[in-house]
């Protein structure tokens, strides 16, 4: 027979590192640098630091695997750096961490990414990671570089050395290893960043990408978004075996207490409707540490078999549509968007709240009959991977985008030059792999995605019909200046008439056209009108003012009344226009 | 050169024609007053049938077309196009279609401003040259527009054709020499003249000109003295119009074998025999009203016991045919007048008893002898077993 061993978690992972977003050289990039910008965000949400980071990313040489690059990424921020005597067991050791199952919507869960990213660069360049600190009680940084010992899971700080830093407090960490670096598409860098930059409205970013030059993106807010504290977990959402090892960390106390204070939605009536569900009254009384596993079995029965509240929204957060508004025009120029942030709702017993932006950009993803850019969010952390199997792109296809103006293709993500952006703030988010790139789906959730979208798409294709009027009427135009001339000539022709007769009737077409054409463009100048004043609202509720911005709401205010009244009059206001 | 082919006594000079209409949309423009083009309606709520007649006729509605900013292209396309057709009739030209499609390409080439008149298809240049036939009532071949026309491969040991070509030559055609290749009269029937040597007894146009081709080789019109043709699916204009002229000229007693089936019946006999409604201008000289649809008969199903199929309605063809069927006894101006009310009982069957029979069915009658087809249709001739 063979002996049985023990193996170590890192030792588990070490072996496993695609199923943390590891599978290749290209994603290895990303998932490094998406691990440290999480961690450093997350660390500076919780000390209510305003984040600003810098990312560097280049290629140093070439992999030691075959068809890779050496890669530096660096990544530093400004937040409360880590006390020294931590750093070994941040950097170095799989499941240590902070955040792990306290039901709030951080980025980070369970303490997996950033050894899984220790271990990839230690495994590929035989260096793990290279790390500096600083806390606001250090009059010093401390530095040095973390390895993870895979046979014991533990993390081991060598070559720590003090040097000077002037920053108050942050971290700067540092990975080199075998990856390929690829920057734009659905698992490109810079879509990362994108992503990121929209959904952390107070983070200021400094980003250089190979030779690039360095690019900086301000923050648009300057409010640190504050982490709901966690709320009670709601016994519905509870298997057996969760259910007992919750009440071992309650100690001696009576069950009744525990059920109350250890859960959500837990009443007194509740426990009333428990015994009518058929748990014994006695049962109530007695303390956790005489139940025996059969009561376990009968209580969680009776508390799955009655119906209770459903949990409380305040655990979830959103970025807002005034900062979504605001941080969406910091990707492109934007020619227009809608946001819609839903209102918090429960779906699958776990409370979760839908942000969803689209926008149409000026110089970017300009390829009419592309897809659009879809960017994916989960406790706002992009999702870059396997979209096709994800809630929100089934979801985003299921809606009839040609209700509101887009091409679809049946089935499909709709198309055109657009980034769709949702994002899903949960504290339980359901992934369906630990590398968290797809949220599976359930009935429920899509179906709440959906309505986001759809709200959102409303607010879309008022612009689209806006400008489907006005390229409707300029063509009507053109027509008649491309058409007439040769009507009237071929007409001549036919007839043989002479040069007087052609004058003649092209004053008479003109004439005729020109009543037409009148028309055409008063209606033009009042689509244009309605159009450019629905900008300048936009762009007010942003609070971004341009400096013709104010005069422009006039004109334009100015011409939907004269349109709707008085065509003669748009004629005048479009030639003081014009003059101006 | 001079105009190739006269296909009716015709009173309408046709340039002249043409500019009356562009003297009268000139003269409009110069009073700033809204040219107005007139077509023809053809469709089938604008087809009148007189069973006096036989064909269907149009009636007064109009489509027209006034000036304005939707407009505007359609009708510099018509006079675009109206100058390219008047230019042809004057040197002689012949052209199809799809050669008008190119030659207005290669003018608008040649032109600059001409770029926006520009056709993406050839169904959008097609949709103009009709509507100048519509709106001087004339059809496309008078217009120089000519098809290249299936169908109506004749076979006969009595006929003799006689064709006036362009430049005044006669050709003459005996049908008996041909042995079992066909004449076919493509797309000018009327430039032709007919001579029998022999009285003959009956025209026969099949359906599948297959199956007129197998009545041929096996000796069909060498036991017959007749006129045998293949129609080759919906008929023609040179079907029809060599139909029309067989009709006319030689007199004889004209039958129409094919499969029995709404799609048949309704389009492809009444065509033959009435014209369409979208051909409402040609059908008086592109229909023979006298033809009888001599099988396969719902009887003949029975007596000769022909193997037969139900009608797939799953199948979208087949679905559309039989709804077209039951349009067509509510609305169609032929099929609701009483003369033709046999033929009204036969689509009202076939929509009842939902199946269909094939022509080539009759080969099932006795499979060993080659001639049974042609044996079953003179029976048929001769006991006036025909609708």
């Amino acid at each position: 027979m063979s002996k049985i061993t023990k193996s170590s978690t890192a030792e588990y992972f070490a072996k496993n590192l695609q199923q943390v977003g590891f599978s290749s050289p290209l994603k290895a990039v990303l998932t490094t640098l998406k691990e440290a910008v999480d961690n450093s965000l997350d660390a500076c949400e919780q000390a209510g630091i305003l984040p600003e980071i810098k990312v560097e990313i280049k290629r140093v040489g070439t992999g030691s695997t075959k068809n890779t690059d050496l890669v530096k990424i660096v990544v530093e921020d400004n937040g409360p750096g880590i006390d020294p005597d931590d750093l070994a067991k941040v950097f170095g050791e799989y499941l240590a961490s902070s955040k792990f199952g306290r039901g709030q919507c951080s980025r980070g869960q369970q303490g997996i990414g950033i050894s899984a990213a220790t271990t990839w660069a230690q495994l590929t360049n035989a260096k793990g990671a290279f790390v500096m600190t600083k806390t606001v009680n250090m009059r010093k940084a401390v530095k040095g570089q973390v390895d993870v010992d895979i046979k014991s899971n533990t993390g081991i700080l060598r070559n720590k050395e003090s040097v000077d830093w002037d920053k108050k407090s942050g971290v700067r960490v540092e990975f080199a290893f075998d990856g390929r670096i690829q920057l734009n598409g659905d698992g490109g860098l810079l879509t990362y960043l994108d992503g990121t930059v929209l959904v952390n409205p107070h983070l200021t970013l400094d980003y250089k990408l190979l030779d690039n030059d360095w690019v900086h993106i301000d923050r648009v807010s300057n409010i640190v978004p504050e982490l709901p504290e966690a709320t009670l977990p709601h016994p519905h959402t509870f298997k057996l075996g969760e259910f007992i090892t919750h009440s071992t960390l309650f100690g001696k106390i009576n069950l009744d207490k525990f059920l109350k204070s250890g859960f959500s939605r837990v009443t007194d009536q509740s426990l009333k409707e428990f015994t009518t569900k058929g748990l014994s009254k006695s049962l109530l009384g007695k303390p956790l540490t005489a139940l025996k596993d059969e009561d376990f079995k009968n209580i969680f029965k009776a508390v799955q078999d009655t119906e209770l509240m459903a949990p409380s929204t305040k655990s979830v957060l959103t970025v807002g549509e005034e900062a979504l508004s605001k941080s969406i025009q910091r990707l492109g120029q934007v020619d227009f968007f809608s946001v819609v942030t839903r209102k918090p709702t429960i779906c699958d017993f776990k409370p979760v709240v839908v942000e969803v932006a689209l926008a149409r950009f000026i110089n970017r993803n300009t390829e009419a009959d592309e897809p659009v850019q879809l960017l994916r969010f989960a406790n706002r952390v992009p999702l870059q991977f396997d979209k096709s199997g994800c809630a929100i792109t089934w979801a985003i296809e299921s809606v009839n985008w040609k209700n509101y103006g887009l091409v679809q293709p049946k089935g499909s993500l709709p198309l055109g030059p657009y980034v769709f952006a949702v994002s899903i703030v949960s504290p339980f988010i359901k992934f369906k792999n630990a590398s968290k790139e797809t949220i599976d789906a359930s009935e429920e959730l899509v179906e709440e995605i959906r309505r986001a979208l759809m709200q959102a798409g409303q607010k879309l294709s008022s612009h689209i019909r806006k400008e489907q009027k006005e390229a409707d009427l300029e063509r009507k135009l053109a027509h008649i200046e491309q058409f007439a001339p040769i009507l009237v000539e071929s007409l001549v022709r036919i007839t043989k008439s002479n040069e007087s007769r052609k004058k003649k009737a092209e004053e008479g077409l003109k004439k005729l056209l020109g009543r037409d054409s009148d028309e055409a463009h008063a209606d033009l100048e009042q689509a244009h009108a309605k159009l450019s004043a629905q900008k300048e609202r936009d762009a007010k509720k942003l609070g971004i003012t341009e400096e013709t911005s104010e005069a422009s709401v006039e004109v334009a205010e100015e011409n939907v009344k004269a349109a709707g009244t008085k065509k003669q009059a748009t004629k005048k206001v479009a030639e003081t226009t014009k003059k101006k | 050169m001079a105009k190739l082919i006269k296909i009716r006594e015709h009173n309408i000079d046709i340039p002249k024609e043409a500019k009356v209409i562009a003297e009268k949309m000139l003269s409009d423009l110069e009073k700033s007053k809204r040219p107005v083009l007139e077509a023809v309606k053809t469709s089938l709520d604008n087809s009148f049938y007189n069973p006096k007649v036989g064909f269907l006729a149009p009636g007064d509605k109009v489509v027209r077309t006034e000036l304005n900013v939707s407009s505007v292209q359609k009708l510099a396309r018509v006079v675009f196009m109206l100058e390219i057709l008047l230019r042809n009739l004057d040197i002689g030209s012949v052209n199809t279609k799809r050669e008008l499609y190119y030659i207005c390409k290669g003018l608008i080439k040649g032109e600059k401003k001409y770029k926006p008149l520009d056709f993406e298809d050839q169904n959008e240049s097609d949709a103009i040259i009709d509507f100048i036939g519509d709106m001087l009532r004339v059809y496309r071949e008078e217009l120089n527009c000519f098809a290249n026309d299936r169908g109506g491969q004749t076979y006969s040991q009595q006929l003799v054709v006689t064709e006036t070509l362009a430049d005044g030559d006669r050709a003459t055609v005996d049908l008996s020499t041909l042995g079992t290749a066909p004449y076919q009269p493509k797309n000018k029937p009327q430039s032709l003249k007919l001579k029998v040597k022999k009285k003959v007894d009956f025209c026969l146009i099949v359906e599948s000109e297959g199956t007129a081709n197998t009545l041929q080789t096996m000796g069909f019109t060498k036991r017959n003295n007749c006129i045998l043709m293949g129609a080759q699916g919906v008929p023609s204009n040179a079907v029809r119009g060599w139909s029309k002229l067989i009709q006319d000229e030689l007199e004889v007693p004209m039958y129409f074998f094919g499969d029995l089936d709404a799609y048949t019946l309704q389009n492809i006999f009444r065509t033959l025999k009435a014209g369409s409604a979208a051909s409402l201008i040609r059908n008086a000289d592109f229909s023979a009203p006298e033809v009888k649809f001599l099988g396969v008969l719902p009887e003949d199903v029975k007596k000769y016991d022909l193997p037969h199929y139900k009608v797939k309605e799953s199948d979208p063809a087949e679905a559309r045919a039989l709804k077209k069927a039951k349009d067509a006894l509510e609305n169609d101006p032929f099929f609701l007048d009483k003369k033709n009310k046999g033929l009204a009982d036969i689509l009202r069957w076939l929509i009842k008893e939902k199946i269909r029979c094939e022509q080539q069915s009759f080969f099932s009658v006795d499979p060993k002898d080659p001639i049974k087809t042609e044996k079953i249709i003179l029976e048929k001739i001769k006991n006036k077993s025909y609708v």
